[in-house]
């Protein structure tokens, strides 16, 4: 049992969700009340990390992060250090990779509040934030929580990204999935596999936890009898 | 539009809007305080566009919305104000009712801009004036149709708003609730001194419940009116049919009686008289309605008072029992050979034998016929 | 909104990078066994402490293109370490540090007979009696290179090719050579001495003149520190090499 990559893992699933917090929120409510050209564009272009191989995102990142690049150069300039091969830019890689999990899940919650609900409360003299506050959240939080959820248990698994941009260096980048394929390498299947079935019961955790949260949004939104 | 200084006119709204995409609009409105104006017309009209134009959720490309003085949107300054700054009471189709709140709490949302302390209590009186004091801790979905749409309009009147606004309040209600709560609103009506303005499909309820009614039809108000003047009196032939007149037909000015107080109308091979309108020109082609209920059976007993009315003969094309009711059309000899649509109670229908192809006497009342000046 | 992202980029900094001064090194993977000990051995006798990550070389050289953090590099074939010498990354061209040997694996389950000629693999060929056979890629792996020249040298190269299953480096070579799929493999004859190995199946070295040497070379890289440079020296020292010889390197001759 990798106890740092464990460690490493854990705290890069809260650093991202954290940080995707406000994202799918604020980004999840907008896309749910605008009506734009190229809104398809732009769901479009949200979900890519669904379907790019791992590698090819993790292609782009290291182009877009690596030394070469204005970000990556910034990043030496600020920190002494580079972007990849760092926890923050593996934190930044993950982010990306997450924002359909994210994302998603918190648009479909806020595009299910009924237009007139969102009609009433603006007669009802409410802002932005009194609105999103006293209505959107309160109905919609379920879905936003779901998205939290599901980038979690993302970003406990994700590989293929880690390696590219990460380099599995212990205690910065290696993550628990890298290390489980390390031991792997090593012959060592005791540890890859207590690794393993520990990752398999988080993961199955949150999706019940999910689950059930979908359940809940359902009932509380089934008040029209009409 | 400058301002009368007395007090009725302070709380009217006026309204110009005009626009072409995406959905069009060419409306004229005005509602003094009090009074409550209803939107007619059939579905895709444009009447919930124009309401919500009034509340404040869409901006119309061109035109003025004023209320109470105040200028809430005028194309032409480039000012508008969006729904939250202005004092709106809207009540949506179905209520929409903040689910996870309990009915205290939805009309206390309508409340922020009172002091906090003073909201709870200004709720429970709200919601005793629409009788619904002691369900104060239920859930909307804990509601009927009627319980829910009152806390809907007491979640507008918290706002102290100066418009309230109704779209088709009653569609999603029962109808024995639907009754009861037409008696409802016209006694709150009568509490409240802002106009009213009450989008609705139901001519029925527009004539029980509107001061003004005003016709709508592809976004473009037609005519605004007493309900019964403009049942009676539609301005086109697309206001009578969407008034549900179904009795329009040509005809031809032959002259005027001035000293009968009577025109004369050529229809077919008979001469109608009809309410005195000299400014119609003698020779010139006529539109003309009458509605179902100035078309009266002629039954073989019954003394025809003809000073008031006019005798037609025809033959029976369609018999229509509906219930109580029978709906007859009567082909008549003019050259369209239109048909006359009259109800009969059914009993008489069945007294008198009426069928299909059995000649037929109706006689139609002088003050029900409208002339419409021909403009096709 | 510049500061903002300083502030957390810092905070994250200090959150993660807790042991910044321990000196990370990259080696090629046949170096797992062999060189963890040295690294014991090393910490035992001067205190100090080193990471060390494997991979293939191939990989481990373009990542230190990509600016890894890596002090140190220990390369299975030498033509990596000159490269990146040549791109100004080392700051010299680094020492030979032993040379690597090669060995046919068999599994315990495998009826593969395992001798230094490849004849029992010859025999099992020519009867279709191989399911997969595992090596390293060739294409960035110096054992998988090697690997290749020896089957080639014996004529096995083309009759094995729908056979090969390539591991990303050697040792994920030997790791697919143990799996139940495998009748066997070629893999670093460090990997087939250890435990783990020795347990697993049977070997067979392979003779050194059937491939390029396996010349490895190690390097301090640009960002080197004094904990990396004390290991530099120490890998060529006595016991160091004691280390490396019992794994099954060679050592190179005195020189270049």
């Amino acid at each position: 049992m990798d106890w740092q990559a464990l460690r490493l893992s854990l705290l890069l699933a809260i650093a991202t969700t954290v940080l995707l917090l406000p994202v799918s929120i604020f980004t999840g409510r907008w896309m749910a009340e605008s009506r734009f050209r190229g809104k398809i564009l732009l769901e479009a272009a949200i979900a890519t990390p669904l379907v790019l191989p791992p590698t090819v995102i993790g292609y782009y990142l290291l182009v877009g992060m690596g030394a070469h690049s204005p970000l990556g150069a910034g990043f030496s300039e600020l920190f002494g250090r580079p972007l990849v091969f760092n926890f923050s830019g593996l934190l930044i890689a993950s982010v990306l990779v997450n924002l359909p999990f994210a994302i998603q899940p918190a648009q479909r919650a806020f595009e299910a509040i009924p237009q007139d609900v969102r009609d009433a409360a603006q007669c009802c003299g409410m802002s932005f934030w009194r609105s999103l506050w006293a209505v959107d959240l309160p109905l919609a939080w379920p879905g936003v929580l779901t998205g939290l959820t599901l980038s979690f248990a993302h970003t406990l698994g994700e590989f293929g990204v880690v390696l590219m941009v990460g380099g599995a260096i212990p205690g910065e980048t290696k993550t628990v999935s890298i290390a489980i394929y390390d031991q792997v390498q090593s012959l060592n299947f005791e540890g890859a596999g207590s690794m393993s079935l520990l990752l398999l019961l988080i993961s199955l955790g949150l999706l019940v936890f999910v689950n059930l949260l979908g359940r809940y949004a359902g009932r509380l939104h089934a008040y029209r009898n009409v | 539009m400058p301002v009368d200084s007395m007090p009725t006119a302070m709380s009217e709204l006026l309204v110009r809007l005009q626009q072409e995409s995406p959905i069009p609009m060419d409306a004229e409105l005005r509602c003094t305080g009090g009074q409550l104006l209803a939107l007619v017309g059939p579905s895709g009209s444009g009447k919930t566009t124009l309401l919500r134009a009034l509340a404040g959720l869409v901006q119309p490309k061109h035109g003025v919305i004023s209320c109470g003085g105040e200028t809430w949107f005028d194309s032409a300054a480039g000012h508008y104000l969006p729904a939250r700054k202005r004092r709106v009471g809207y009540v949506p189709q179905h209520f929409a009712l903040f689910p996870h709140l309990d009915v205290l709490h939805n009309v206390v949302s309508g409340m922020l801009h009172r002091a906090p302390e003073t909201r709870v209590a200004a709720a429970h009186d709200l919601l005793e004036r629409v009788n619904l004091a002691g369900l104060e801790s239920r859930k909307p979905g804990q509601l009927s149709g009627g319980q829910q749409q009152r806390v809907a309009v007491a979640r507008a009147l918290a706002r102290e708003p100066q418009v309230l606004l109704l779209d088709e309040p009653f569609s999603a209600v029962d109808h024995a609730t639907r009754e009861r709560l037409y008696g409802e609103l016209a006694m709150l009506k009568q509490t409240l001194s802002m106009p009213m303005v009450m989008v609705t499909h139901d001519l029925r309820e527009a004539m029980l419940l509107a001061d003004e009614m005003c016709v709508l039809h592809r976004g473009r108000t037609l005519q605004t009116d007493k309900p019964l003047e403009l049942v009676a009196r539609p301005v086109s032939t697309d206001v009578a049919r969407l008034v549900g007149i179904r009795n329009i037909y040509h005809g031809e000015i032959a002259g005027h009686v001035p000293d009968l107080e009577c025109t004369q109308l050529r229809f077919g091979a008979a001469m109608l008289k009809t309410p005195y309108r000299p400014e119609l020109i003698p020779g010139s082609r006529v539109q003309w309605v009458i509605p179902s209920d100035g078309v009266v059976f002629h039954r073989r007993d019954r003394p025809s008072h003809t000073e008031r009315e006019n005798q037609l003969q025809g033959i029976v094309d369609t018999v229509h029992k509906l219930g109580e009711i029978t709906r007859l059309a009567v082909r008549m000899d003019d050259e369209d050979r239109s048909l006359l649509w009259l109800d009969v109670p059914s009993h008489l229908a069945r007294r008198n034998e009426i069928a299909v192809g059995v000649a037929a006497t109706v006689s139609l009342t002088v003050a029900a016929i409208h002339i419409i000046k021909d403009n096709s | 909104m510049r500061l903002f992202a300083a502030i957390l980029a810092t905070c994250w900094s200090l959150l993660v990078h807790g042991a910044d001064d321990v000196p990370l090194i990259a080696a090629a993977s046949d170096l797992q066994t062999a060189l963890r000990e040295v690294a014991q051995a090393f910490q035992s006798d001067t205190g100090g402490k080193v990471e060390i990550v494997f991979g293939s070389s191939g990989n481990m050289a373009a990542q230190i293109r990509q600016g890894a953090p890596f002090q140190m590099f220990l390369s299975a074939d030498e033509k990596y370490v000159l490269d990146l010498a040549k791109a100004g990354l080392t700051r010299d061209e680094g020492q030979l540090y032993a040379l690597g040997r090669i060995a046919l694996f068999v599994p315990n389950h495998s009826l593969l007979k395992a001798d230094e000629q490849l004849a029992g693999l010859r025999t099992a060929l020519e009867n279709s009696q191989v399911e997969r056979f595992a090596i390293a890629n060739p294409a960035h792996a110096p054992y998988g290179r090697a690997a290749r020249e020896a089957l080639q040298k014996a004529r096995l190269w083309e009759p094995l090719q729908s056979r090969l299953i390539l591991g990303e480096n050697v040792s994920q070579a030997a790791q697919f050579a143990t799996s139940a799929n495998a009748s066997g493999g070629i893999v670093a004859y460090s990997l087939a001495l250890t435990p783990a190995m020795t347990k697993a199946g049977r070997y067979a070295l392979i003779r050194q003149d059937w491939h390029a040497p396996l010349r490895q070379r190690m390097v301090l890289t640009k960002k080197a520190g004094p904990g990396a440079e004390a290991f530099y020296t120490f890998l060529q020292q006595d016991k160091a090499r004691a280390i490396l010889t019992r794994n099954g390197f060679a050592m190179p001759q005195e020189g270049r």
